[in-house]
């Protein structure tokens, strides 16, 4: 029956399928890795990454992000490929996903390929598929372009190894926080089966930078890391849990990124996974969580200072790193023209572009607040945090309940048409509406 | 009276203005005006900059050697700016960088004004050339040439041609700035190289290759279904994708 569908099937209909079912993967990213062209075929990296459109949700479009195949052999509760569901099924040819993604890239459409796949018939034989599509695309095509590849759970480690010499990022998914929320909803998965791909690539990317390091036309091995992501809200862990899961994960396997996907029920009728009809996404929650990921990525913040098993949950009104700083009042105000790097740091309102031109200006003389300004800091939430050359900008008091009350003033600028009003959101983090209102009538 | 020196805004104009006001007023005070965007001020004196390759390249020598390639590159973006007080910017920032020990740390020092406006002007530059990376569609037109037209505020096209250019070696591909009436020009396995004083033909730029509708209406199709329809958020799309890049987008057309 597969070989009928794909006959009868127009790659325009191919592709509105298989790329509606891959739309759920979080990751687009095309970072990591750069790369010149080598004047022989086509293509190029750029190491910060290039998104190339951005679709009605927000989010970025930077690579073709497609399954190969929407058949699966397995029943995961949340995903609309479970072979219980009734949904039509193709496959691509390796020869259909090679021109898509030639014929896009020289358009500029495209920054490379995302490929991820239902598992057909087994996972061996889905790699083999992936491996021959990847395999076309960079020795028969010539493309030196951006793939980023999913590892398919249980597939030989030989097979991973040579698509890791073909692609510039791996990943698989954790699919959900822990291993008791795999069980319950990913039956035919389990932890062991995920973390053994992970823990491989991470042990060959290692020997191959050695490697290149020794004989340098050595051929790189996922040149831009690793990458994993989890279902944030299917399952009841808390931000704690799940912001030491990430932290482990970039400490044990080195991965580039952790990505975190708010749970949005496509398979409404079953009975294991909350109902949010009405609530949409947990999308502040998502937010809260990349932002805390970043603490942990670039300004050198920990798990256990940002949460704990007292306070599990990240504040719903302020910043993750504003909350930080609240409860840790007694280092405030910082004195610019003196901090370290890391407090600058530390400090809300302060980034790590500003923080590195803030130590290096200062050495031409004191800087004040209206140079702080034109050098990226956003003073109206790192006034009160702030003195230059012992001054702060205006007389405020360094205290809890002051400041908490005019940052929240300030309104935090949010990724979305989200506010301060859609309480039923944080529902899902433990808070409910009234405890909400409790929090804002305190400050 | 201040010197102020009128040239035209290209490169070469402006470093001609520069070598000009250097020679004569290194230490003092002396204005760059662009011509045909300037207010004129009183008590100056007005004069009109000769323009040569030779003085281009003796200032472009000179803030490389004395200022190091970091700072020639923020400087080269700043003079690529729409903002009409670029010239003076830049010719103060080399003003004050011979007053350092190190002039090649000039761009760290923030806090003169001259040097945080080269900064300011750098980054939007910058900013919005790499929003041309990103966004620019190329179509193919029935002769095989890959086509784009672009409406930048600032004269971005030297910023992104050797990106385009490593990226697509083999292709013959044309940018044209309708802002500026500039084309980017690149023949496969060569060099690319602007054009002045063209204009595309209306024919020849509509008329597309067989292969080209298609690869547009199946790109519309992926960019559609790629959105999650539960997270939808035109605000957030519009902070990443301003409307004034849309106008030549195919995603965003009928």
């Amino acid at each position: 029956m597969y070989d009928k569908i794909q006959e009868k099937m127009s790659i325009y209909d191919k592709l509105h399928i298989l790329s509606d079912a891959a739309k759920y993967d979080v990751a687009c990213t095309s970072s990591g890795v750069d790369r010149k062209g080598d004047g022989r075929g086509m293509g190029n990296c750029s190491s910060a990454g290039i998104c190339h459109s951005f679709s009605a949700d927000g989010r970025c479009v930077s690579l073709l992000k497609i399954l190969f195949t929407n058949e699966c052999i397995y029943d995961c509760k949340y995903c609309i490929n479970r072979s219980s569901n009734d949904v039509l099924r193709t496959s691509f040819t390796p020869e259909e996903v090679c021109t898509l993604t030639m014929e896009f890239y020289r358009r500029n459409y495209i920054e490379g390929l995302f490929l991820s796949s239902g598992v057909l018939k087994s996972p061996d034989y889905t790699m083999e598929l992936i491996y021959a599509t990847l395999y076309q695309l960079r020795h028969v095509y010539h493309f030196q372009g951006y793939i980023h590849v999913k590892t398919i759970p249980g597939a030989d480690a030989e097979i991973i190894k040579r698509v890791g010499f073909l692609a510039d990022r791996m990943s698989v998914n954790l699919e959900l926080p822990t291993a008791e929320g795999l069980k319950l909803l990913a039956p035919h998965k389990n932890r062991r089966n995920i973390l053994a791909p992970m823990r491989l690539v991470q042990n060959k990317a290692n020997e191959n930078k050695q490697e290149i390091a020794l004989y340098k036309n050595t051929p790189q091995f996922v040149p831009a890391g690793q990458s994993t992501q989890m279902i944030i809200g299917a399952t009841p862990e808390t931000d704690f849990q799940i912001l030491n899961v990430a932290e482990s994960l970039y400490k044990k396997f080195e991965l580039k990124r952790v990505f975190y996907s708010a749970f949005v029920p496509v398979n409404k009728e079953c009975s294991l996974l909350p109902k949010r009809t009405e609530e949409g996404p947990p999308l502040l929650r998502e937010h809260r969580l990349y932002q805390a990921d970043w603490l942990l990525r670039f300004y050198h913040f920990e798990a256990q200072e940002l949460l704990d098993e007292k306070n599990p949950n990240f504040n719903i009104f302020l910043d993750p790193k504003c909350n930080w700083a609240l409860k840790h009042l007694e280092y405030f105000p910082v004195e610019v023209n003196r901090a370290d790097y890391r407090m600058l740091l530390r400090v809300p309102g302060i980034g790590c572009k500003s923080a590195s031109r803030i130590v290096k200006a200062r050495r031409f003389g004191n800087l004040r607040f209206e140079d702080l300004k034109k050098m990226g800091v956003v003073l109206k939430r790192a006034l009160y945090f702030l003195t230059c050359s012992g001054k702060m900008l205006y007389p405020v008091k360094v205290e809890e309940d002051y400041i908490t009350r005019n940052l929240l003033r300030t309104k935090e600028k949010l990724p979305d048409s989200m506010t301060y009003q859609q309480l039923s959101l944080f529902d899902d983090m433990g808070f409910g509406e009234k405890q909400a209102r409790q929090i804002v009538s305190q400050s | 009276m201040t010197d102020v020196y009128l040239c035209c805004d290209t490169i070469t104009g402006l470093y001609s203005a520069i070598y000009d006001a250097w020679r004569e007023h290194r230490e003092g005070e002396a204005k760059i005006a662009v011509q045909g965007n300037m207010e004129p001020e009183l008590f100056c004196e007005y004069q009109e900059v000769k323009e040569s390759q030779k003085k281009a390249r003796a200032v472009e020598q000179l803030i490389r050697v004395n200022l190091g390639e970091e700072a020639y590159k923020e400087l080269y973006y700043a003079l690529l700016s729409k903002d009409a007080g670029k010239g003076n910017a830049v010719f103060w920032t080399m003003q004050e960088a011979r007053k350092l020990k190190d002039s090649r740390k000039i761009m760290e020092h923030l806090d003169h004004p001259a040097v945080a406006k080269v900064f300011e002007l750098s980054r939007n530059v910058a900013n919005e050339a790499h929003c041309f990376i990103e966004f620019i569609r190329f179509r193919e037109l029935k002769n095989g040439i890959l086509f784009s037209e672009i409406a930048p505020k600032n004269q971005i096209l030297t910023c992104i041609g050797e990106h385009f250019a490593d990226r697509f070696p083999l292709e013959n591909f044309m940018i044209f700035d309708k802002t500026h009436q500039v084309f980017l020009v690149h023949k496969e396995k060569s060099p690319w190289y602007l054009l002045w004083g063209e204009v595309p033909s209306e024919e020849a730029i509509h008329c597309v290759s067989d292969k080209e509708l298609e690869y547009e209406k199946l790109w519309k199709n992926f960019f559609h279904t790629i959105a999650i329809e539960e997270r939808k958020n035109p605000a957030c799309q519009r902070n990443h994708l301003p409307i004034r890049y849309r106008a030549d987008m195919p995603e965003f057309g009928e």
